[in-house]
């Protein structure tokens, strides 16, 4: 069992509050979504495994079970081209859940025009892999969002 | 085995929204169909996780694969999802 953690501290919207169809009707995963805290930080690995992709705005961690989870940093930010994000860690690296790997603004994306609402996703999973799914409530940057089987 | 070469029409490349418009059409057919960057091995166009993985840009060619009852309309149908420039974002 893989347990999701918060790669942000916020507001858990789900990802009916996703301000993006596409994300919202989980075509991309089933998952949750949580609206950041208004304030300068880091989003954190989501799950212990290894970065397999590494945008500016947007990662995949794959864990030991073979789940990877997508941590998608606002919608519409790869429009940003990068700007105000900040990667710490190199793709490829091997990265512990609750760890650091983008650093980030969210009332400057939301400053330039978009939302920072932070979406986790199950990669590759059937929605009903996935329990405990976090729907709303105020969550710290590392608390578990959901577990997956 | 039927193939079709295509372009990414996407600005952004094939990233979450396109790439997860792409998936569902594609996982939705009952053949299998592989999708790869030229000169790479190609990878199942039903997983979300290889497409991301992928990694295709905005205007990289892509071929897409398939064998079997419906190939021809299914590549036709996935070709013309991977050139739109529509569903851009992510």
């Amino acid at each position: 069992m893989t347990r999701v953690l918060a790669p942000v501290a916020g507001r858990v919207v789900g990802l009916a509050g996703v301000p993006d169809p596409v994300l919202a009707e989980a075509m991309v995963g089933p998952g949750t979504a949580v609206d950041p805290i208004r304030a300068p930080g880091r989003a954190a690995a989501p799950v212990t495994g290894t970065l397999l992709k590494l945008h500016p705005h947007a990662y995949v961690v794959l864990d030991a079970e073979g789940h990877a989870v997508l941590v998608h940093l606002g919608v519409d930010t790869v429009r940003l081209g990068g700007t105000g994000f900040e990667p710490l860690v190199p793709e490829g690296a091997h990265i512990e859940a609750g760890r650091p790997v983008v650093g980030w603004n969210p009332a400057a994306v939301e400053a330039a025009g978009r939302s920072p609402v932070c979406v986790v996703v199950a990669l590759d999973a059937h929605p009903d892999a996935l329990s405990r799914v976090a729907e709303s409530g105020e969550v710290e940057q590392g608390a578990e969002l959901f577990t997956w089987t | 085995m039927a193939e079709r070469r295509v372009r990414v029409g996407s600005k952004v490349g094939l990233h979450a929204r396109p790439a997860a418009v792409f998936v569902r059409a594609a996982a939705e057919a009952p053949v299998d169909v592989t999708i790869a960057r030229r000169g790479r091995p190609p990878v199942n166009a039903k997983s979300i996780l290889a497409v991301l993985g992928l990694d295709v840009r905005h205007d990289e060619e892509v071929v897409l694969a398939a064998e079997g009852e419906g190939a021809e309309e299914l590549l036709d149908r996935l070709a013309s999802l991977v050139a739109t420039t529509e569903h851009d974002g992510g």
